[in-house]
């Protein structure tokens, strides 16, 4: 499999006579590395392929303003565009006939023509028209995706085998999306540069929370069936981190989290925040696609539901507020992605969430349908005992309230 | 990509067969703690949960997954109680190493 085995160069764990020039890593084995009981990290190659399922590119209504789009996604270029009817559509963006970028052309009824001699291309992937030519020449074909444009995103699937999407392999319906009581989308978006996994491995990822996002989880599960994985996650405030309400402001006092990948890329986040005086119900979207194996974009859209403590305009500017902070959330995990090594053999304790049981849910989205394996799909669960982390964390917190009284004590 | 197994299966606690006492259903139970519990379950024990099939979608774009079967956790707890299943001692987990 080209397993690779790659030894963690921190200075002592390098014994007598090695010599310490090494820059970056090298390919050794266990064995090479000489020392024995050292945990060694292992790590194969980043997948070539690229995940089957739905993909959200963004919001539709970006791709909707008369011009063709280029987005760099699975390993490709693609030329997004609106044609006449309305529909949006995706195709591979190098024109057959000469290579051109048709991203760089012009949208001209229902087809997408190029920039170098005009070729008209439609959403179906055919060549539909050369007006210098009296005729289209057989396998005037591109590869086109299946579009789909719902609660005002849009999203293609992807298969390497290049079937259609399953009728039963869809992404749910967001009611609050399409509804007057809710806030439009607050969208943000980041380019990324490591694979994938990485951001997927968060739905597991219980501890993280504290350590990365400064909040305070107290409660924790997961749950894997089909191509679904699911977490439920309780949390309470962080008063060390965020200062205490102004007088007359509501405080927040934890929050409830119901977040389910659809799909190997998609997740929707039910996130509900408990102030002292009132719920506000909100839903998250985190979605990625991949631009090659080794980066990829992020998305975050959220919407908030209007009430009578929040009515329109206050909940528009409270979308704004938590569209930041999750923006500030996804670069919390960039500074780790940036600097860390992919890893195929985690040493986990047991206050982990199940992170090679989800590893085992997101590889059904990387083999063919005819390989997936029932313990890629069956339903697993997993319910994390957040005693020791509730007790730990909460003399953290105290501990840093402390330090501060005493600061502010001493100037 | 290799399947690998989560090191602690191979180093600590054993999953274990048990059936659920409402219905039947055969799953494979993990405690590494009171509080912490893995199920594993198969096409046969999905079909054979009553509650599962009972359970209609819950509200919000996340409601259709089930979230958990109430006569199997009052089934687990009871295993632990009479032994069936088997937690590892908190003591002698703080004091290893």
């Amino acid at each position: 499999m080209g397993l690779t085995v790659r030894p963690r160069f921190t200075a002592p764990t390098l014994t007598n006579g090695d010599k310490c020039v090494l820059k970056g890593w090298i390919d050794v084995t266990a064995g090479e590395a000489g020392n024995d009981g050292v945990r060694a990290i292992e790590a194969e190659a980043v997948p070539t392929r690229f995940a089957r399922g739905w993909h959200c590119l963004g919001l539709s209504k970006t791709f909707k303003d008369g011009e063709p789009h280029t987005v760099n996604a699975f390993g490709q270029k693609l030329v997004i565009f609106q044609s006449g009817d309305g529909r949006l559509n995706v195709l591979d963006a190098y024109c057959r006939h000469m290579g051109a970028d048709l991203s760089q052309g012009t949208i001209k009824g229902d087809e997408i023509a190029c920039p170098f001699h005009d070729w008209r291309w439609g959403g179906d992937g055919r060549c539909k028209k050369i007006p210098y030519s009296r005729r289209v020449p057989l396998r005037a074909r591109t590869s086109a995706w299946t579009t789909m444009d719902q609660d005002g995103m849009l999203f293609v699937w992807n298969d390497p085998e290049g079937n259609p999407p399953p009728p039963d392999v869809t992404i749910p319906r967001i009611e609050g999306a399409t509804s007057d009581e809710w806030t439009d989308w607050v969208w943000k978006e980041i380019v990324v540069n490591t694979n994938c996994r990485e951001v997927v491995d968060n739905v597991v990822d219980m501890a993280h929370f504290f350590y990365v996002h400064y909040s305070f989880p107290t409660y924790f599960k997961n749950i894997f069936e089909g191509p679904v994985a699911t977490q439920i996650m309780k949390g309470m405030g962080r008063p060390d981190m965020r200062p205490p309400a102004k007088d007359g402001e509501p405080q927040m006092r934890g929050n409830t989290s119901i977040a389910s990948y659809h799909g190997p890329s998609f997740m929707i986040d039910d996130l509900t925040y408990h102030y002292d005086n009132m719920d506000l119900h909100s839903v998250l979207i985190n979605a990625h696609y991949p631009i090659d194996a080794n980066s990829f974009v992020l998305h975050s859209g959220i919407i908030v539901r209007r009430s009578d403590q929040l009515p329109a305009g206050a909940a528009e500017v409270m979308a704004g507020k938590l569209g930041d902070f999750i923006l500030r959330g996804f670069d919390q995990d960039v500074q780790i992605w940036k600097h860390k090594t992919r890893i195929d053999n985690p040493l986990l304790c047991e206050e982990d969430g199940p992170v090679y049981q989800l590893r085992r849910w997101y590889e059904q989205f990387y083999v063919d349908v005819a390989d997936v394996r029932p313990e890629m799909v069956e339903r697993f669960e997993f319910e994390l005992d957040t005693t020791r982390p509730i007790e730990v964390w909460q003399q953290e917190v105290e501990a840093n309230l402390a330090r501060r009284a005493a600061e502010s004590r001493t100037p | 990509m290799t399947i690998r197994t989560d090191n602690r299966l191979l180093d600590g606690a054993p999953m274990q067969a048990l059936s659920c006492r409402q219905c039947g259903a055969t799953v494979g139970v993990r405690k590494a703690s009171w509080h912490q519990t893995s199920i594993q379950w198969d096409t046969e024990s999905v079909n054979a949960c009553l509650e599962r099939r009972a359970a209609g979608p819950g509200g919000g774009p996340n409601g259709a997954a089930f979230t958990g079967c109430a006569a199997l956790s009052d089934s687990i707890r009871q295993a632990v109680l009479d032994g069936a299943v088997t937690v590892p001692d908190a003591w002698t987990e703080d004091t290893d190493q």
